[in-house]
């Protein structure tokens, strides 16, 4: 069975960087790192601060980006191209299929990641401020992308590509804001009404523990829970999350 | 011994917004014996590739059963003897025809180096060896069929099901098409195939299935559907006048000479005894077994009449 | 489902070997994933939090920001005020005013300068929670200048001088920009003809109470006035005569007599008198002069 997965998965990540919008994307992703050398000399002060706060920022964005857009019609797609057909043909779960477009998936975030902190990192050391939390950071963000695209491929099982990006943002931007939720609680006051709060706010993806981007660049150290937290965090919910595109697709109609 | 058997598949389609269902299939019953060619065939839009679609696990069943190799289609272990080639395949277009044939020999499970090993056979099988290595996005219709049955038969399935496996062929290539399926059941394989082309049925099935509407309406040995009787006469004549011949259906005409059908043995006989004098003649006479195809029109002509006064099911 | 219809309709013995893969078990799975998240969640919950929405306070000033607003610079302002009050009513967040300034000053403010209530909620806590009033009126002075037409600015800022710095003079400042705007509450100009007297400017605090007075409406409004012009004439007077009797005193080397004199030698035009109408008091041996009734607002 991991055979299959694994087969799927080779050929997805092959797809994908034959995509031209991914570079596209790599390409602009590092030009803005650079930039961000050419902005430091725009401020007064400290220009470390904004090197390391605009590195991190682009490569969180357009990870972000790379996420949602290859993730919506990674099914989505193949079944309107109809290549589909001649796969699940073959002996294999439906659930494999979902699962390898995945993993394929997250090979190539780890490879366009990897890239763009190569870059970024390139940077820091020729400024002498090169520093492991950086890393750190960079590892939160990419367990976010993950989170990010397993939700984009859920919605791929579900709909088209656009309703898919659309909700997928939607829950980014959720995802950022789950706090505003402890003060809409607050303040409201039916009970029926505090509950809802707290259910969204539990039932929502949570993306603020994969956030350590200020707390890196201020020098303040990430303890090691909170690196444990995201990643269970993210097996748990991701897990929730593919076992629904799993469902879903189990019963979709190749039409 | 069965190896594909539906029983009772019915199949509706809702269109998007509407409540109401339009019945691709009605209680559709049959079953594919084990080594035997089973031609599958109706109009466009009748519901071929539905079905093959629902014997497949790609769609299921709003009623009935369907059980391929004994189990049901959506289980992976009823496909696992089964090689599938869709009409106009699509595949991915980026990968070359090696690397294609690789990945879906990967998801049959082979390891290296049996997988190379019978990677290279069946590109060579197909004739498609010298253009392994060029993107599939560049392969003519010819090839990407060709492509699509390296595909299917990889594994050396039991069964191989083919979705108009003939439609948009040059005749060389229809006729490697018939030559393979020939092949297949001499191996002891079965093969079902869908097709609207009907002369290729005639020649090579061993049983057919005729699909009108969503319905059955036909089923059985080519024999047994087309049964016996001679229907008509087409008979060619050297006519120099202008006017039509008093007998008969004037089919075409050419300088002078006439091709008429005539339906019964008796006006065949009137005919021919009214050719005296004015010079004309009788050339040919052949004897117009009826074809499937005729058994076809007939069938859809039939449905349709029928269709007029039927309500369609899901409308209150 | 067909999947449940070829359950039932197979016989029992052939329905394991004949039966479709349902999607069943994949929402069990995911179910229990989601619960076991959510329950992870609310246990270690603060493993994922530390100092929680610290991120936003690194936020670059308000004129970067706005361009990643892309023109939602009011809602973002609105965005961020609402979590700066959220942030700020924490207390357990030790810290939090590190960049007390930044957030309401360089940010917030930034991208809504008409937005008053980050002005004055900010202003608020500056002063109130973080103990700096400087900070508050730095604040204010920016709200002042970028809403001109708003009383309440001023008024807030001159409250603060007023309060917390006892900084009479600068609080009238305050008071008299904000009684300038058209549409402040004629309490603003109580407040401040009440600083000028405080900061020591009592002529000129008289004036202003007697102009109020004059303009007063209602009778509240009259009797206030009135019993501020009471005590600052006798303040007002006292002081003149003061001035005059040494001014007596360095050009004839001695106290003057009487009151009357201070007219007789050509210093004062007239002899003032109380405002009941009464003369000063006045003890020829101190050279003091005094009144002689009581003042009404206990000074």
């Amino acid at each position: 069975m991991s055979g299959r997965i694994l087969a799927i998965a080779l050929n997805t990540f092959r797809e994908a960087i034959r995509n031209r919008i991914l570079y596209l994307l790599l390409v602009f992703a590092v030009a803005l790192i650079l930039c961000a050398q050419a902005l430091s000399l725009l401020t007064v002060g400290s220009e470390e601060k904004i090197i390391k706060d605009f590195g991190l920022a682009t490569i969180d964005l357009f990870g972000v980006l790379t996420a949602v857009l290859l993730g919506i019609g990674l099914v989505s797609r193949e079944i309107e191209r109809r290549t589909v057909y001649v796969l699940l043909a073959k002996p294999i779960h439906r659930a494999e299929f979902v699962l390898g477009k995945y993993a394929g998936l997250v090979l190539t975030l780890l490879v366009n990641t990897a890239i763009m902190t190569l870059c970024f990192v390139l940077l820091l050391v020729a400024k002498g401020i090169a520093e492991p939390a950086m890393l750190l950071a960079v590892l939160l963000l990419f367990f976010q992308f993950l989170l990010i695209t397993a939700i984009a491929v859920l919605f791929s099982c579900l709909s088209n590509p656009i309703v898919s990006c659309i909700l997928t943002l939607a829950l980014y931007v959720t995802g950022h804001l789950l706090w505003s939720f402890d003060l809409l609680r607050a303040r409201v006051a039916a009970p029926w009404a505090r509950a809802l709060c707290l259910t969204l706010q539990r039932v929502l993806p949570d993306l603020a523990p994969f956030d350590v981007k200020g707390m890196v660049v201020h020098g303040i150290p990430v303890p090691p829970e909170r690196l444990g937290y995201a990643l269970v965090y993210l097996v748990l919910y991701g897990g929730a999350v593919l076992g629904l595109a799993c469902a879903a697709f189990q019963r979709k109609e190749m039409q | 011994m069965a190896v594909l058997t539906l029983d009772g598949v019915a199949k509706s389609y809702r269109t998007h917004l509407s409540l109401h269902k339009y019945w691709i299939l009605r209680d559709l019953s049959f079953e594919v014996r084990e080594g035997e060619i089973f031609g599958f065939i109706g109009t466009n839009g009748a519901g071929k590739t539905t079905t093959i679609k629902l014997v497949l696990g790609l769609l299921f069943p709003d009623k009935g059963t369907i059980r391929l190799c004994g189990k049901d289609p959506s289980r992976p272990e009823a496909r696992r003897r089964v090689g599938f080639l869709p009409e106009n395949p699509y595949f991915h277009d980026y990968l070359t025809g090696l690397e294609f044939l690789d990945f879906h020999a990967r998801l049959h499970g082979f390891r290296q180096p049996e997988r190379r090993k019978r990677v290279l056979e069946l590109l060579e099988r197909v004739g498609l060896h010298n253009r392994a290595d060029r993107a599939l996005r560049l392969y003519s219709k010819g090839m990407l069929q060709r492509i699509g049955l390296a595909q299917a038969l990889l594994h050396d399935p039991d069964v191989v099901i083919l979705d108009e496996p003939m439609s948009g062929l040059d005749p060389i290539g229809r006729r490697d098409v018939r030559d393979l399926i020939l092949e297949l059941k001499r191996r002891g394989r079965t093969v079902f195939f869908s097709t609207h082309i009907l002369s290729d049925t005639e020649t090579i099935c061993d049983r057919v299935g005729m699909l009108v509407r969503g319905r059955l309406a036909a089923l059985g040995s080519v024999e047994e559907l087309v049964r016996g009787e001679v229907g008509s006469w087409e008979v060619t004549l050297a006519w120099p006048s202008p006017q039509d011949p008093p007998i008969g259906q004037v089919l075409s005409r050419r300088e002078d000479r006439v091709l008429l059908r005539v339906s019964s043995q008796a006006d065949l006989h009137r005919l021919v005894g009214s050719l005296n004098g004015g010079g004309a003649k009788l050339v040919a006479v052949s004897p117009a077994r009826r074809s499937l195809e005729e058994l076809l029109l007939k069938e859809v002509r039939g449905a349709g009449a029928q269709a007029d006064g039927v309500v369609e099911e899901g409308r209150p | 489902m067909s999947g449940a219809v070829a359950l039932g309709a197979a016989p029992a013995g052939r329905a394991r070997a004949g039966a479709s893969v349902g999607p069943l078990r994949f929402v069990l799975a995911a179910a229990l994933c989601l619960v076991l998240s959510i329950a992870f969640q609310a246990e270690f919950g603060a493993a994922g939090r530390g100092t929680a929405t610290a991120p936003l306070l690194y936020l670059p000033s308000g004129r970067y920001l706005q361009i990643a607003a892309l023109g939602f610079d009011e809602l973002l302002a609105d965005a961020l005020y609402l979590w700066s009050i959220q942030y700020y009513s924490n207390y357990d967040i030790a810290d939090r005013y590190d960049y007390l300034e930044h957030i309401y000053r360089d940010v917030i403010t930034e991208l809504d300068p008409r937005y008053l209530d980050p002005y004055l909620t900010g202003s608020m806590i500056m002063t109130t929670e973080a103990q700096q009033p400087e900070m508050a009126l730095r604040l204010l002075d920016k709200g002042i200048q970028k809403n001109p037409d708003q009383w309440i600015l001023p008024f807030e800022a001159g409250f603060t001088c007023y309060q917390t710095l006892h900084d009479y003079t600068r609080a009238a400042r305050y008071f008299d920009l904000a009684q300038a705007v058209p549409g402040a509450p004629p309490i603003v100009q109580r407040f401040k003809a009440e600083m000028t007297r405080r900061a020591g400017d009592i002529r000129d605090s008289l004036q202003e109470w007697a102009a109020i007075h004059d303009a007063a409406t209602d009778e509240y409004v009259r009797t206030i006035a009135w019993n501020h012009v009471h005590d600052l004439r006798v303040q007002v007077d006292l002081e003149d005569l003061k001035q005059a009797i040494a001014l007596y005193q360095d050009r004839t080397g001695q106290r003057p007599a009487r009151l009357g004199a201070l007219q007789t030698a050509g210093i004062l035009p007239a002899t003032p008198r109380d405002p009941e109408g009464r003369p000063y008091l006045y003890d020829p041996r101190t050279g003091v002069p005094s009144y002689g009734g009581l003042s009404i607002l206990g000074r």
